[in-house]
């Protein structure tokens, strides 16, 4: 945080330990969700398994996160970026601790696809999830360098991802009309899939967050959406 | 609609100039809080806005305060009449060591305001319970003014202030020596009060004047650093020095 040090120290230290926990939280989420889509593209199981056991960590966060914000509005009543910093780590730590749930998901789902799934479908998998790493990776750095402008970045390459989204499910309606085999993994992975997009979402909220915090105002304007979903039927 | 307008007012003390070059526009019918340090010069500009900085021989004030668009500085002003507008409240509860009627009735009297005693009772129980006072004192009000707790003489002085109906009411820092129900009490009034008056209240609780303003200037070194919507203030506000003010970072 560039701001000038509070003359009350010891709220400075929880302004700054609540920051911390925020940063920490949003690494255990990138790494989820690293460990989850490694998993499922290389078949590893152990990562899988480690994702499902270690989301336990991101809901302490999301508890902690909320115990502090309570705290800190209760005994310091925070004014104007205080506040703002305050009211977005809650925010933040509800999205994140969603981005921990579907990462689970993916790993739960993951230990139950065959082992060997069709390259054309892991490749598309590995299109839409890279993008949504990069995307979860560069709304964390946003908020490391209090970065409006890089949260706006964040927030209109959702579109793509929602593009990428729907190719991905039409690979995966084809892999399902092929044979009736199909039917468990290709339900699988139209979840696997959604879930991945969903993070996505997760994501553009943190950037409009981000932005807040920043300008002290709301990012204008409809979220920018790409083609309609095919399957799904919402968004 | 604007009730009181300043425009570039400088106030000296001696040598020392304690404004500089202050423009603000007072809404009518809200509550304006003016924020800042001890010696910012918050409580001067209020001082200036009932010409109480008259009675300090080694101050001089200049530009121009516009109340209904009349310049309160002119020569031709009535002090007399302009104080009866624009009634004040200070700081520590100031009761007149006279009955709670006579403290009350004390502004109509020598303004000539009530023409029987019928009436005079009237403005009393009006302004008393105006304060929410009255039910508290409506039996005892022919005993010392003094004789009430601290809330309560301050709700007195509130009551005189409002018993000559003014226009505009200057609070100093009207709840620091109030506890907090009493203090709450008084936040519930003003906020009743703006109906019928234009409030401008000084306060060194940040949180007070985010509970019952809404609009907040915020005065440092003798400056209006900002001024504008309480919620714009305490939000987001545009001066790095306001932001460094209200979230306890000034050094």
């Amino acid at each position: 945080m560039s701001e000038a040090a509070h003359t009350v120290k010891s709220y400075e230290e929880e302004l700054k330990n609540l920051n911390a926990n925020i940063i920490k939280m949003g690494s255990a989420c990138e790494e989820a969700l690293g460990k989850a889509i490694q998993a499922i593209t290389t078949r590893n199981s152990d990562f899988a398994e480690a994702v499902i056991k270690d989301d336990e960590k991101i809901d302490k966060y999301e508890a902690l996160v909320e115990q502090q914000v309570v705290n800190l509005i209760a005994l310091r009543q925070p004014m104007a970026i205080d506040l703002r910093e305050t009211v977005t780590a809650l925010k933040m730590s509800s999205d994140l601790e969603r981005i921990g749930d579907l990462a689970k998901n993916i790993s739960k789902r993951t230990l139950l696809l065959n082992e060997n799934l069709p390259k054309n479908l892991v490749d598309s998998l590995i299109r839409v999830s890279s993008n949504v790493q990069k995307q979860l990776k560069s709304t964390l750095d946003a908020y490391l360098e209090r970065s409006a402008p890089m949260a706006v970045n964040v927030w209109e390459s959702d579109e793509q991802i929602d593009d990428l989204t729907n190719l991905c499910m039409q690979e995966v309606i084809k892999y399902l009309k092929e044979n009736e085999k199909n039917l468990e993994d290709g339900t699988h992975l139209l979840f696997v899939t959604k879930n991945i997009e969903r993070i996505g979402d997760h994501t553009t909220n943190i950037a409009e967050q981000i932005f807040y915090l920043v300008k002290g105002e709301y990012l204008e304007g409809d979220r920018p959406k790409g083609t309609e979903p095919i399957v799904t039927g919402e968004k | 609609m604007i009730k009181i307008k300043a425009k570039d007012v400088d106030v000296f003390y001696g040598k020392k100039q304690a404004l500089f070059n202050i423009s603000l526009d007072i809404e009518e019918n809200q509550v304006t809080a003016l924020i800042g340090p001890s010696g910012c010069g918050k409580s001067t500009f209020l001082r200036c806005l009932n010409r109480m900085n008259d009675v300090i021989d080694i101050c001089s004030v200049k530009g121009e305060i516009l109340i209904n668009d009349f310049n309160i500085n002119d020569k031709g002003c009535d002090v007399v009449r302009l104080r009866e507008k624009i009634g004040m409240v200070f700081q520590k509860p100031n009761p007149f060591p006279k009955t709670l009627y006579e403290n009350v009735s004390y502004g109509p009297t020598i303004h000539g305001i009530a023409q029987s005693k019928q009436e005079m009772d009237e403005i009393v129980e009006t302004s008393l319970k105006k304060a929410a006072l009255w039910e508290e004192v409506k039996d005892r009000l022919h005993e010392p003014g003094t004789g009430l707790s601290g809330g309560q003489q301050q709700r007195l002085c509130i009551a005189r202030a409002i018993s000559v109906s003014p226009e505009v009411i200057l609070m100093d820092e009207p709840c620091s020596a109030l506890d907090p129900i009493a203090t709450a009490q008084i936040e519930e009034l003003i906020d009743g009060l703006k109906k019928e008056h234009t409030i401008i209240i000084v306060t060194h609780s940040m949180a007070q004047a985010a509970r019952v303003s809404q609009n907040t200037g915020f005065f440092h070194l003798g400056q209006l650093i900002e001024h504008g919507s309480t919620d714009k203030i305490f939000k987001n506000p545009d001066n790095k020095k306001t932001q460094d003010y209200i979230t306890g970072r000034f050094g």
